[in-house]
């Protein structure tokens, strides 16, 4: 009885600083404030939250996806099946999915040739991208419209102009 | 209108041959326009229709004045086709942002120009926002721009446009280039752009496949190809996406990169040279040993120096990280294979200053890259050792230096002189551009390492350039760009002619 409540304030200790990691791991941080600091977080485990966009590069049972979260963009190194659950990618035409992206931070990644790279042990998806359909600007076509008849009528008289003066010549 | 028949038949001929080239420019506009349309992006289709209309408009008027008086193509002096050039170069930034400001991408017509003026001089540095989310059309206007500022705009027109080449030549060299590959400046130019679609063929093809291997769509793939073929063959740094070159996580991208954009930082002049047989010309000319000793001595200091700090601790890392970027910066490219502040942050002193002195250096005279060129660097080396040579023979012996770069010439003292004022000139403009960053709290490294970049036209950053600077030095930047490409004279004669009309005005009224 002694021995276990001796022990207890260890093993109280001890779980709250594997929570404490554990929330840690999962604070996110702005890919911007990583590569700002590629040393100190170098080999560590870090949490990042951002669109995908681009395409996913596909490299075997493995595929390249880059993220971007406003601040900068990083390559994320994951599996295939992970990337199977990212539907949009971000583009002029669509929003790319949100993805949250936990795994090991590397800035001189020794497998991809000193690259800096995120390799994915977990990822979800925040919030679902979808397709951005902008309707065409009705001030933009009558600007349009108006400088493109101008443009027009200036080339037809200095077309005129300049065969009057070649048969003058 | 009675007063505008004093002025002298400079402002006509600048007038007429400025609108030329602005209205050649703005047929270009066809392309993206036509881009986005099949792409079904149809507000950037309208914003082509609106800038492609202005830039018609402002050209066609030019055009008009400037034929309101008779003038003869063989009135165009040097003068003129320096003042030419300059001038069309900056009514062209200003025209060609439109699409960028109506994107909404750019925070300011400002950043749209600093932007227009990266891509035309080749330098690469961006201040557009979420380039991830850009249009088709817009990209591929970017990636033009910089390729048609490759080669030149007004080599362009000469190619193209312009039918009586009487003058030609002296607009021509307005726009830094001066070699005459044939005795006609208009063949001369249209060899120029021919060199150009070959590789641009070539290269794009390269690209593409690879592109495919490394996991891209076809369709997707091609549109990176070309683009970034574009950027590495022009010397000019950018990149469809924000990552730059490190978006696609791939060695043999990287590796058919740096051929492009080497062999697009060599001379025209070798190019013609090579491909009329004179292969020893690769190893002969002035340039091309210039560039070797220095482009081996930057990678190899650079190497060792990152590898004795630990930062980079395989060969493959050293090449992709390092090697990758002094070439990128020593042929003025600007394709980054590292994030900006891990320059500032992993490099250390000794790193950087191998990269502001590769960035200045550059790559040849009259080839897509900037800098104060290998030529010239050369040129003042040779005519330093035959000097310490003169010193040391004995009075009566006659030395001739020579050096040889196409063909034999005689290292006189006005070549040394020439090529010790450009080096002298872009030494001023780093200095002026770097005191003005440290006037703004920027550190001394990171403010020399942004003016380098900018000064010699190359397009990496330290983190400097943001849309969020201060005003005075996107201005700065623009103008140390600008002065950069075509090599002060032009500019230097822009402002004589300007300033010259002005005081006309006053002791007129």
């Amino acid at each position: 009885m002694c021995k276990t409540l001796k022990t207890l304030p260890f093993v109280l200790v001890l779980s709250a600083c594997l929570i404490t990691s554990a929330a840690a791991k999962e604070e996110v941080i702005t890919i911007n404030d990583l590569v700002n600091d590629t040393l100190g977080y170098n080999g560590q485990t870090v949490t990042v939250e951002g669109e995908a966009i681009g395409e996913a590069l596909e490299r075997g049972e493995y595929s390249w996806v880059n993220i971007s979260d406003g601040t900068n963009a990083i390559g994320i190194w994951m599996t295939k099946a992970d990337e199977d659950t990212i539907k949009y990618y971000g583009d002029f035409k669509n929003l790319g999915d949100t993805v949250k992206v936990t795994g090991v931070f590397s800035r001189d990644c020794s497998e991809h040739g000193g690259d800096v790279d995120i390799h994915c042990s977990s990822l979800t998806i925040v919030k679902s991208g979808h397709s951005v359909i902008s309707a065409v600007s009705q001030k933009k076509l009558i600007v349009a419209a108006v400088l493109a008849f101008f443009a027009a009528l200036l080339a037809f008289f200095y077309r005129r102009e300049s065969k009057k003066r070649k048969s003058s010549d | 209108m009675g007063s505008l028949k004093t002025h002298s038949p400079g402002v006509y001929i600048v007038s007429f041959y400025t609108g030329y080239i602005i209205a050649g420019m703005a047929f270009l506009m066809l392309l993206p326009l036509f881009i986005s349309l099949l792409m079904g992006e149809w507000n950037p289709a309208l914003d082509f229709v609106i800038s492609m209309s202005i830039s018609l408009i402002t050209g066609l008027s030019l055009m008009s004045f400037g034929r309101s008086r008779k003038t003869d193509s063989s009135q165009v002096d040097w003068r003129y086709g320096f003042i030419i050039a300059a001038l069309s170069w900056i009514m062209l930034m200003f025209l060609c942002s439109v699409p960028y400001l109506l994107s909404g991408h750019t925070k300011s017509l400002l950043d749209g120009c600093f932007d227009v003026m990266s891509g035309f001089t080749t330098t690469g540095l961006v201040l557009t926002q979420d380039l991830d989310h850009l249009s088709t059309g817009l990209n591929i206007w970017r990636h033009m721009l910089t390729f048609i500022g490759g080669q030149g705009m007004v080599v362009l027109a000469l190619s193209f446009l312009v039918k009586n080449t009487n003058g030609a030549y002296k607009i021509y060299c307005g726009e830094g280039k001066d070699i005459k590959l044939v005795p006609n400046v208009k063949g001369t130019a249209r060899i120029i752009w021919k060199i150009s679609l070959i590789y641009l063929l070539v290269g794009t093809l390269a690209l593409w496949i690879c592109g495919m291997f490394i996991g891209l769509s076809p369709l997707s793939a091609f549109y990176h190809g070309l683009n970034m073929f574009e950027s590495a063959w022009s010397t000019g740094g950018f990149a469809p996406n924000t990552q730059n070159i490190m978006y696609y996580h791939s060695f043999a991208y990287e590796n058919i990169t740096i051929i492009f954009f080497i062999l697009g930082s060599m001379n025209f002049g070798l190019h013609y040279a090579i491909w009329q047989g004179k292969k020893a010309e690769m190893f002969k000319n002035i340039e091309m040993q210039s560039f070797f000793i220095t482009s081996f001595a930057a990678c190899a200091l650079a190497a060792v120096k990152l590898n004795q700090l630990g930062i980079y601790n395989d060969a493959v890392s050293i090449f992709r990280r390092v090697v990758y970027n002094v070439l990128s910066a020593h042929t003025t490219t600007g394709f980054g294979s590292i994030y900006a502040r891990q320059f500032a942050n992993e490099w250390g002193d000794f790193g950087i200053l191998i990269m502001v002195i590769a960035m200045l250096i550059g790559g040849s005279a009259c080839s897509t890259a900037g800098g104060f060129k290998g030529l010239r660097v050369g040129i003042v080396f040779k005519g330093l050792v035959s000097d310490i040579k003169k010193v040391l023979s004995p009075e009566r012996s006659v030395r001739v230096a020579k050096y040889h770069h196409i063909k034999d010439y005689v290292l006189d003292d006005p070549t040394v002189k020439a090529a010790g004022l450009i080096i002298i000139c872009y030494m001023a403009l780093f200095a002026v551009t770097t005191l003005l960053g440290t006037f703004y709290g920027y550190s001394l490294a990171d403010s020399a390492f942004e003016a380098a970049s900018v000064s010699g036209n190359v397009g990496l950053s330290i983190g400097v350039t943001s849309a969020s600077m201060p005003a005075l030095m996107k201005i700065q930047y623009i103008l140390a760009m600008y002065l950069g490409r075509l090599e002060f004279i032009s500019v230097f004669a822009l402002f004589g002619f300007v300033i010259g009309g002005i005081k006309r005005l006053c002791v007129r009224h």
